[in-house]
């Protein structure tokens, strides 16, 4: 193995350690990231279990606290329309019911109050249609005098529910007779509008009275409209929550509680409403929101998965055209170090004068042939030994220029005549030529016609190169055996030539 | 359940969920040859069932419309006035301001005024009238107080060209030339079908005793008789004691518990209007008694008592349909209008008898609570 071998040998194991490292790496990589992914998706579910727990009571807080001030909000502007109301009907000096009629018709309009009444000493009440007798119809005309606002609950024959706000009509007098209070009549399903959710399904709110009966006519999770909150959840919860439950209706406490129902955990959040005795209740179906953020997570883990396996595709893929590549630039520069180390052999096998082989290439040639003859694969080889006749003669009176030339056309003379064999330039004057195949059947004729040039060229002055020749014998035991026998032929010719009149050494 | 008027005896829904188990199973030891029969029999009862259900909730209807009749003019004027300020009329009242709601829809206005005193008197009454007349009223309706000294009265207005009607729960005496009636026309009857529910509750034997709401009412008056014609028809039974509680539900809690001290052994009360009841189951409960109550009307507590047991029976009027139909009448009487074709002479609405098993159902249908 030359060291040319052993260096390619030793890149080609060191890039498979470099490639076997890089696949290791990656898919090293590849796995941290896929677990740290799966490990990252699970934390966020969990950890937005917790975060909803936590933030729906807060949620749930404000959303009933801010239903409550809705209804507040909507009480105090009544009041204040109320009020600006008695003022009209103080400055209008109203003296028939007709009238009467008239001015609540338009205040009505003008402030958007609904069923708009005033009440005189006598419990009479004054509508825009009607006047009736009405101290069995609210409560609040029991009390007699009316010092103050009153807020109370109309339960109406017929299951509506009416808001009813009453405030003292002080001195005022309609048709002389002195006006005890005017009052509004609110459908509290009007209200209940107001309160609508838009997370339809998730999310539910009921108006309640202290002692637990609904106002809103709505769903509250498990409690069925129209249901007492106190009745709806009297089996679904333990006694201590309960309790807890009257309690905070009955005193008008805020308070929530997470109850679970049927494998449904609900969280119920409640807050008075302020001087109306009644609760607002909100309740959140936690577990609807779990499947749905569970939903959301499952996606987000799909996804998660496929870009894993996608990524992990795509380094597979750009691995293997990486290796490829990387396979085909070391095959390309592999085949560049043969092709220069071919060229340096080239080189150092080759004369530079002539371009044919020079005396290292014959002794490596001379070595392969000497193994074959050794081993009896060798036969049908011939030697021939040329000699270039007056090389001295012309380096010493024309100089090596010509001398030079002389060796080119000799060479030349001998490539263009033994084109099958193999030709070395192995002296200064000296070529041999060695003849395999068509080379050696063709060698008699070949030899007659190399010879006829030459004697021509005698005669034209012109290059003359004596040869001789000897085919490889069987008990040759190697190469120059034939060499020797070729170049005794060799200076046979030599001789021969000069008698033709050739220049040698000797003239 | 029972309906006067217009409906049959039914009763209770909880004998209507037993029926079919008790068929079934007896069906099926007798060897009813096939099951389709067995489903048919069971079909039927369920039917049976659901009938009873409905008729609970039409006991008072809430769903009306008016009738095709287009009023002459765009503004009519009434006025009404009634025996006393109570509960029961403010049910009527919702029924007359429905109605005057969808004349307002169709462009008609109807103002109407609707009077009574804190207490039922005739005098108080004849005064309201007398001063309707100098009010420029399209018509005047009366629920009378007391028949004999209002009726003349109405008869004297009618004569004067005024248009009465009489209205709700009483309506004038046999000659009373008042246009039309609205309301209740089977006082009698109620106080009669009260009774022999509770004669039969009671085996028919026992002391009863009789409350009523005021006297000279027609309506409670009439329901009296009614219970005093039944319980002279069982040998066994007697009355032990007849009191007015002037549509008082303190008096009448009182006078029951008088009763009771009276009576002991007292078994049943009639109740002839709608706070009686109310104030006898009050006193029942707290004396621990097992008098059986049978009685009138929607009051709220007492069909609490009712669903509690404590009731045995109440009369339901559908009050609603009273004043919507009132109003409807009123408008047509105002354009001229005689009985016949447009209204009858009498406009009936029903009474339906409910039991314990009905309560919840007819507290929601009135009050929407949900027990």
């Amino acid at each position: 193995m030359t060291d040319g071998d052993k260096n390619t040998n030793a890149n080609t194991n060191s890039n498979r350690g470099f490639v076997l490292t890089a696949v290791i790496g990656s898919a090293l990589v590849m796995t941290i990231l896929a677990l740290s992914t799966i490990w990252a998706s699970r934390k966020t579910v969990s950890a937005t279990d917790e975060a909803v727990s936590a933030v729906s009571s807060f949620y749930l807080e404000a959303m009933a606290d801010q239903r409550a001030q809705t209804i507040t909000n909507l009480i105090n502007n009544n009041f204040e329309h109320m009020n600006k109301a008695l003022t009209v009907i103080q400055d209008e000096e109203i003296e028939s019911q007709e009238e009467l009629r008239t001015t609540l018709g338009k205040i009505k309009t003008l402030l958007s109050l609904n069923r708009f009444a005033l009440v005189d000493e006598d419990n009479v009440v004054y509508t825009q249609y009607t006047t009736y007798t009405g101290e069995s119809r609210y409560d609040f005309l029991h009390a007699g005098e009316l010092s103050d606002r009153v807020i109370s609950t109309l339960n109406l024959y017929g299951s509506s529910k009416q808001l009813c706000l009453a405030i003292p009509a002080g001195d005022l007098k309609v048709m002389g007779k002195p006006i005890k209070a005017c009052f509004v009549q609110i459908d509290i399903a009007e209200i209940t509008d107001l309160l609508e959710f838009e997370e339809h399904g998730n999310a539910f709110f009921g108006l309640y009275t202290g002692e637990g009966a609904n106002l809103s006519d709505t769903d509250l999770g498990m409690v069925r409209a129209g249901e007492n909150i106190l009745v709806g959840t009297r089996e679904h919860i333990p006694d201590a929550l309960w309790d807890k439950l009257s309690t905070d209706f009955a005193e008008g406490n805020e308070g929530s509680m997470t109850l679970s129902i049927n494998g449904m955990q609900e969280t119920i959040c409640y807050a008075p409403v302020p001087n109306t005795g009644w609760m607002m209740a909100v309740l959140i179906r936690e577990s609807l929101i779990h499947e749905q953020i569970r939903s959301i997570s499952d996606n987000n883990r799909l996804v998660s998965r496929i870009l894993i396996t996608v990524t992990l595709a795509s380094m597979v893929l750009f691995a293997v055209i990486l290796l490829l590549q990387y396979r085909r630039i070391s095959s390309v520069k592999l085949e560049t170090e043969r092709e220069n180390s071919r060229t340096f052999q080239s080189m150092a096998n080759t004369d530079s004068m002539t371009g044919v082989r020079n005396k290292h290439a014959y002794s490596e040639y001379e070595v392969a042939l000497n193994e074959m003859i050794r081993s009896g694969e060798a036969k049908d080889i011939a030697v021939v030994v040329c000699d270039i006749n007056g090389l001295k003669h012309v380096n010493d009176t024309k100089g090596h220029a010509a001398g030079g030339q002389l060796i080119k056309d000799a060479s030349t003379l001998i490539c263009e005549h033994f084109i099958h064999g193999a030709v070395f330039r192995i002296g200064g004057d000296e070529f041999a030529v060695i003849l395999h195949d068509k080379g050696f059947t063709t060698l008699e004729e070949t030899f007659a016609a190399f010879n006829r040039e030459v004697e021509e060229n005698i005669l034209k002055d012109k290059v003359v190169v004596s040869i001789g020749y000897s085919v490889l014998l069987p008990e040759d035991e190697q190469l120059h055996d034939a060499f020797e026998r070729a170049d005794n032929m060799m200076y046979k010719r030599k001789k021969e030539l000069k008698t033709m009149g050739a220049v040698t050494r000797g003239t | 359940m029972k309906r006067t008027g217009k409906m049959n005896h039914r009763k209770s829904t909880l004998i209507s969920l037993v029926l079919p188990v008790t068929l079934v199973f007896l069906m099926s030891v007798m060897g009813c040859s096939s099951q389709e029969e067995v489903q048919t029999v069971v079909s039927e009862v369920e039917e049976n069932a659901a009938e009873v259900d409905d008729q609970v909730s039409s006991a008072v209807d809430f769903d009306h419309e008016l009738d095709s009749y287009v009023p002459l003019k765009d503004h009519y004027n009434f006025y009404f006035t009634y025996k006393i300020v109570h509960p029961w009329w403010d049910a009527v009242a919702l029924g007359m301001e429905e109605a005057q709601r969808q004349f307002l829809e169709k462009g008609i206005t109807v103002t109407y005024e609707y009077m009574a005193p804190d207490e039922a008197s005739a005098e108080d009454q004849i005064e309201r009238l007398e001063q309707a007349e100098s009010g420029d009223y399209d018509v005047i309706g009366v629920d009378v107080a007391d028949e004999d000294i209002i009726s003349p009265v109405l008869n004297e207005m009618i004569d004067e060209g005024y248009k009465v009607m009489t209205f709700s729960s009483s309506d004038g005496s046999a000659g009373c030339t008042r246009i039309a009636y609205v309301g209740n026309t089977h006082n009698y009857r109620d106080g009669s079908d009260l009774t022999e529910a509770l004669c039969s509750k009671l085996d028919y034997k026992g002391k009863v005793a009789i409350l009523v709401g005021s006297q000279g009412a027609p309506c409670h008056e009439d329901r009296a008789r009614g219970a005093r014609d039944i319980i002279g028809k069982y040998p066994d039974m007697e009355i032990v004691a007849v009191e007015y509680d002037n549509d008082s539900v303190e008096k009448a809690y009182n006078l029951t518990l008088d009763i009771l001290k009276d009576y002991p052994d007292l078994d049943g009360i009639i109740c002839c209007n709608m706070s009686n009841p109310v104030g006898a189951a009050r006193a029942i409960t707290e004396t621990g008694s097992k008098t059986v109550i049978v009685g009138m009307d929607h009051d709220r507590e007492a069909l609490r008592f009712l669903d509690q047991g404590v009731i045995y029976c109440l009369g339901v009027q559908d009050c609603f349909s009273i004043g919507f139909d009132t109003l409807q009448v009123a408008v047509k009487i105002a354009d001229g209008n005689k009985p016949g074709d447009l209204f009858p002479e009498k406009t009936d609405e029903i009474t339906t008898i409910i039991y314990q098993e009905d309560a919840a159902q007819m507290l929601e249908l009135l009050y929407g609570d949900i027990l």
